[in-house]
């Protein structure tokens, strides 16, 4: 453990900088969102869950493929800094392990390097997170349904506490452990710390709803699949998408090209299961044409499927799409509607 | 690591038109580099795509015993196989394969084997069907049931008619309506496979139109066999391949990487899959 001075904390970003392109929580004027930094001034350390979530540092909206000419194709060459992001919270650095099962480690096929995704290992391989501890967790937070909790260190490298002065850093990784021991402007952490931090956490853990066990949801998500619970659970869905862009681990693209002649690019942009046309096809079939099948893909594959194949639910309780759905659709109340149901038998 | 977003290159070698509307045309594509050659099984699929227009999934229509071309058979009804259907011999496109599962072709060893495909959904099942007239003495009684809206709408049409003289192989061709002229079956296939007698002691391998797969397989328990026995291919609207953008996702299963070929056991363990 070591502690840093909030007075030092432009030159510890100013170093950080050095060897790291850094990302952190922005506000711009536009949605809070995390965004590569050019100073410490442009960290907002205040904002506990960026209305966008930091999936798109390392699966943006839109990224191109491979652009391509006459030539040939060509991937575009990136940056050659790692990432360093700062200021996530345990929600969003639990996501990115998540989505490293889907994206990093490849699915249980043969050849298995050709299920990895390279743009997304390039950036989150040797990338450095530091989590931000939560002091005062938000009204639609739930990460201690999913056993996260503000002060939950899952998926960080380093893990970081801010009181009233200072910010104090442990390691977590062993690449947080080498980053620290590299770290020089530092002091060591005394009794007094630890009690202080032990009492954050006590208050941050008491904003929390209660919570809910979730441990038959996957049982009771499958058994119910045919119920008409779900006509019920859709009927506020306008399929606006929001839900799904805003969440730091849904990962469904469309990919498209963009072009003209020999010139042009293959882009991948973020799609939604919540749209109609996502699962049409050309000859005019859709399997999914109706919103409720749609709103049940979204929950399933959440706290189903997902769960089948990799032995966790895809979703981490950040509340963001809580906050942003038009209609107040709220996933809490999805799910406790779903562990209430009583089969008609 | 192989990055598999990026296609690589073939050369589009012959072009043939399957139907009179010309709305189904076949391409035959050669390997530009000997290293891009690939090996793979009846019922895997490419992404074939045309810089610029995009990409699209078909199944591959030849066989792996006919080792310098890959064939794709394709409707036009989109964006992106109204563009395919423009291309000329010579031209290049991009392929990005063998994706996907195949049919069991290893099990179907010493077995009799029935196989049920409608329209332009043939493709996969030519390149099984070819495979194992390459490999005949391997497998037992062939059994082919084939149905088109009209007879127009078979594709290989040529190759048909080779089938046809063959005495190792049981071809049954239907179509939806009877029409002056056409002595064959007629009646959509779900109702020709009731018809002619098949023996379910066989392997079967049925694909087709979503509609005619899900109206087949009933049929095929009430005749006996066994769903373990049963196997098709299913479509959806995959664009990554690789089990990433998630537009194919069925249940906990990818049709993409986890098929598109499943025996009607699991189909019946996945939610939404017919």
């Amino acid at each position: 453990m070591i502690k840093i001075k909030k007075s030092e904390f432009n030159k510890f970003i100013e170093n950080l900088q050095k060897n790291y392109s850094v990302f952190a929580p922005v506000t711009d004027g536009k949605a809070t969102a995390f965004k590569k930094i050019k100073s410490s001034d442009d960290i907002n350390n205040k904002v506990l869950n960026t209305k966008r979530s930091p999936k798109e540092i390392f699966f943006p909206q839109s990224e191109v493929l491979f652009q391509y000419t006459e030539k040939g194709m060509e991937v575009p060459k990136r940056e050659e800094k790692p990432f360093a992001i700062w200021g996530m919270r345990n929600c969003d650095t639990k996501s990115l392990l998540l989505l490293d099962k889907v994206f990093g480690e490849a699915h249980q096929m043969p050849k298995k390097d050709m299920y990895k995704d390279p743009y997304w290992k390039e950036k989150y391989d040797n990338c450095l997170v530091f989590n931000l501890a939560c002091n005062e967790p938000l009204s639609t937070c739930f990460c201690n349904w999913f056993d996260g909790g503000p002060f939950d260190k899952t998926g960080s490298d380093i893990f970081v506490v801010e009181t009233d002065d200072s910010f104090i850093f442990e390691a977590v990784s062993d690449k947080g452990k080498k980053f620290l021991t590299d770290c020089k402007t530092t002091e060591n952490e005394s009794d007094k710390e630890i009690k202080k931090i032990e009492k954050l956490k006590e208050t941050a853990e008491s904003f929390l709803a209660e919570k809910e066990d979730i441990s038959s949801l996957f049982s009771k998500t499958k058994e119910i699949w045919d119920e008409p619970i779900w006509d019920e659970i859709a009927a506020k869905c306008v399929n606006c998408g929001a839900c799904t862009f805003v969440c730091p681990t849904c990962h469904c693209f469309d990919v498209s090209d963009e072009g003209k002649g020999n010139k042009g690019k293959r882009i991948r942009l973020w799609d939604s299961c919540m749209f109609a046309i996502f699962t049409k096809e050309a000859s005019g079939h859709n399997p999914r044409s109706q919103s409720t099948q749609r709103v049940r893909q979204r929950v399933m594959h959440k706290y189903n499927y997902f769960m089948d194949n990799y032995d966790e639910h895809l979703c981490t309780g950040c509340g963001r799409c809580v906050v942003v759905c038009p209609t107040n659709l709220d996933i809490r109340e999805v799910i406790k509607k779903i562990l209430n149901y009583k089969n008609e038998e | 690591m192989k990055n598999t977003y990026i296609p690589f290159q073939m050369k589009v070698k012959k072009i043939y038109t399957e139907s009179p509307d010309r709305t189904l045309k076949t391409f035959d594509l050669s390997y530009i580099n000997e290293e891009d050659k690939f090996d793979f099984l009846p019922g895997q699929f490419c992404e074939f795509s045309i810089l610029g227009k995009g990409e699209s999934p078909f199944g591959i229509a030849s066989s792996p015993t006919e080792e310098d071309i890959l064939k794709f058979t394709v409707n036009r009804t989109g964006s992106v196989t109204n563009e395919i259907h423009y291309l000329q011999e010579g031209d290049i496109v991009g392929i990005r394969g063998p994706l996907g599962n195949w049919y069991p072709v290893e099990k179907f060893k010493g077995q009799d084997v029935v196989i049920i495909g409608g329209g332009f959904a043939f493709t996969t099942l030519r390149s099984l069907l070819v495979y194992m007239l390459e490999h005949r003495k391997d497998y037992g009684k062939i059994t082919v049931i084939y149905g088109a809206r009209n007879s127009d709408l078979f594709i290989y049409k040529d190759e048909i008619e080779e089938w046809e003289k063959r005495d190792d192989l049981t071809l049954h061709l239907t179509i939806d309506n009877p029409v002056k002229g056409w002595n064959k079956l007629t009646g959509f296939v779900p109702t020709v496979v009731k018809e002619v007698s098949l023996d379910p002691t066989s392997w079967c391998v049925v694909c087709g139109p979503p509609i005619m797969i899900k109206y087949t397989l009933p049929v095929l328990t009430e005749i006996g066999f066994p769903d373990e026995k049963i196997y098709t291919s299913l479509e959806r609207r995959m664009k990554c391949g690789i089990g990433k953008c998630g537009r194919c996702n069925i249940g906990s299963k990818y049709v993409c990487i986890d098929g598109p070929v499943f025996s009607y056991e699991e189909i019946k363990k996945i939610p939404e899959a017919l």
